[in-house]
């Protein structure tokens, strides 16, 4: 059996069905974003995720893939039978579900577009809660020591090795569920305030002349 | 006497523009270029807008920031040293305001800089109230304000709610 071909002509999508009933190591080359990438079956489930030589832990896994299922570049090849050496964290999930994620996410996060927070804004976080959510919960589990601080989706996309839009998704749901929020930059006393009083003044006068007056 | 810098900021169509000429006693500078998104007009700001008013020996700056999101390195450049900014969002237009809302968490979480938002085409139902919007946004309510940016007197009020609110911040600073 030889399953090998170019993600241009099939997509990951296509292929994930096909290795319901295989076991073995699916490597995927000349990708845009990593060098190579193996993905390890067993008994139908997707069992560990090696990013080049080092196994990926969940929350890099998971992104990956959904990064893998949207892929337009890439080669790849099953071997059958090929067994992870190293797989410190395995992931036992499911082809069909883990398909199905992984579109849902990638589909939310282009409708969701710029509703995403800017790279550069920064959050922290405001309450202790673990979210129902599984992926969610693993973001949290990796990147919650940068957040009790306070950290940009791009700091965080660095450190944690995922993709920036999927680390903005992340911190777009955490806010909406109410454990982010967006930090504002501390306020210190400008020595401005006699100029923003005379200045408030006179705008007063130039727009309403005489009259104090003014309605919004 | 130093001249002081506000900054006029927003998405695309906001009415930046049209705030700026509104006010400024001089011909404004602006850089504007054919819009690639429908915006219900021809031409947006690629760089920035820039107008001046003379209030006695005070000369007060108006900077526009362009609205669209590759220029966003310019929203940080000309914050920077503002006495403070108003954000404007088009009342009418409700699916700018996820954008005005992340422009805002950005710049705010970079710059202590005091500001407004504010909701143009207050003239032209239906529209949002300020009230609504600063919900929408999660902002109290004394820090929206509602503006016609064609109306001078209109135009004005972000910029004497962002002072009013400066002062009496100021004053409760330690």
């Amino acid at each position: 059996m030889a399953i090998f071909g170019d993600l241009n002509h099939m997509t990951l999508g296509d292929l994930l069905p096909l290795l319901g009933a295989q076991d073995g190591a699916m490597e995927i080359f000349n990708l845009d974003e990593h060098a190579c990438v193996t993905l390890y079956f067993r008994s139908g489930k997707l069992q560990c995720l090696h990013v080049g030589s080092r196994p990926a832990d969940p929350l890099v896994a998971r992104s990956t893939v959904s990064r893998l299922v949207s892929a337009k570049r890439g080669s790849f090849e099953f071997v059958p039978g090929a067994q992870a050496h190293r797989c410190p964290q395995p992931l036992g999930w499911p082809l069909d579900k883990l398909l199905l994620a992984s579109v849902a996410v990638q589909d939310e996060i282009n409708e969701l577009e710029r509703r995403l927070p800017h790279p550069q804004t920064i959050f922290r976080r405001v309450r202790y809660h673990e979210p129902e959510d599984d992926r969610l919960t693993e973001f949290l589990r990796r990147a919650g020591d940068l957040l009790d601080v306070g950290a940009s989706a791009a700091d965080i996309a660095h450190r944690l090795q995922i993709p920036l839009d999927h680390t903005q998704y992340y911190l777009h749901k955490l806010r909406q569920l109410g454990l982010l929020e967006p930090v504002r930059a501390q306020a210190k006393r400008s020595n401005r305030l006699v100029a923003a009083a005379n200045l408030l003044t006179s705008l007063k006068h130039r727009f309403f002349g005489e009259r104090q007056a003014w309605n919004h | 006497m130093e001249p002081l810098k506000i900054v006029v900021s927003g998405p695309m169509g906001a009415g930046k523009s049209t705030l700026i000429r509104t006010l400024s006693e001089t011909e404004i500078v602006d850089t504007e270029a054919l819009a690639s998104e429908a915006i219900g007009k021809k031409l947006t700001t690629v760089a920035m807008d820039f107008g001046t008013l003379h209030l006695g020996d005070q000369l007060l700056y108006l900077f526009g920031t362009p609205g669209q999101e590759r220029f966003d390195f310019m929203w940080d450049v000309l914050a920077d040293g503002a006495l403070g900014m108003v954000l404007l969002v088009r009342g009418d237009h409700p699916q700018d305001f996820p954008i005005a809302r992340r422009q805002l968490d950005f710049l705010l979480s970079l710059q202590a800089v005091p500001y407004v938002v504010g909701v143009t085409r207050q003239d032209q139902p239906p529209v949002w109230t300020p009230q609504e919007v600063a919900l929408y946004m999660g902002q109290p309510a004394e820090r929206v304000v509602g503006l016609n940016a064609t109306e001078p007197r209109s135009a004005v009020a972000p910029l004497l709610r962002l002072l009013e609110l400066m002062i009496e911040e100021e004053t409760q600073l330690p």
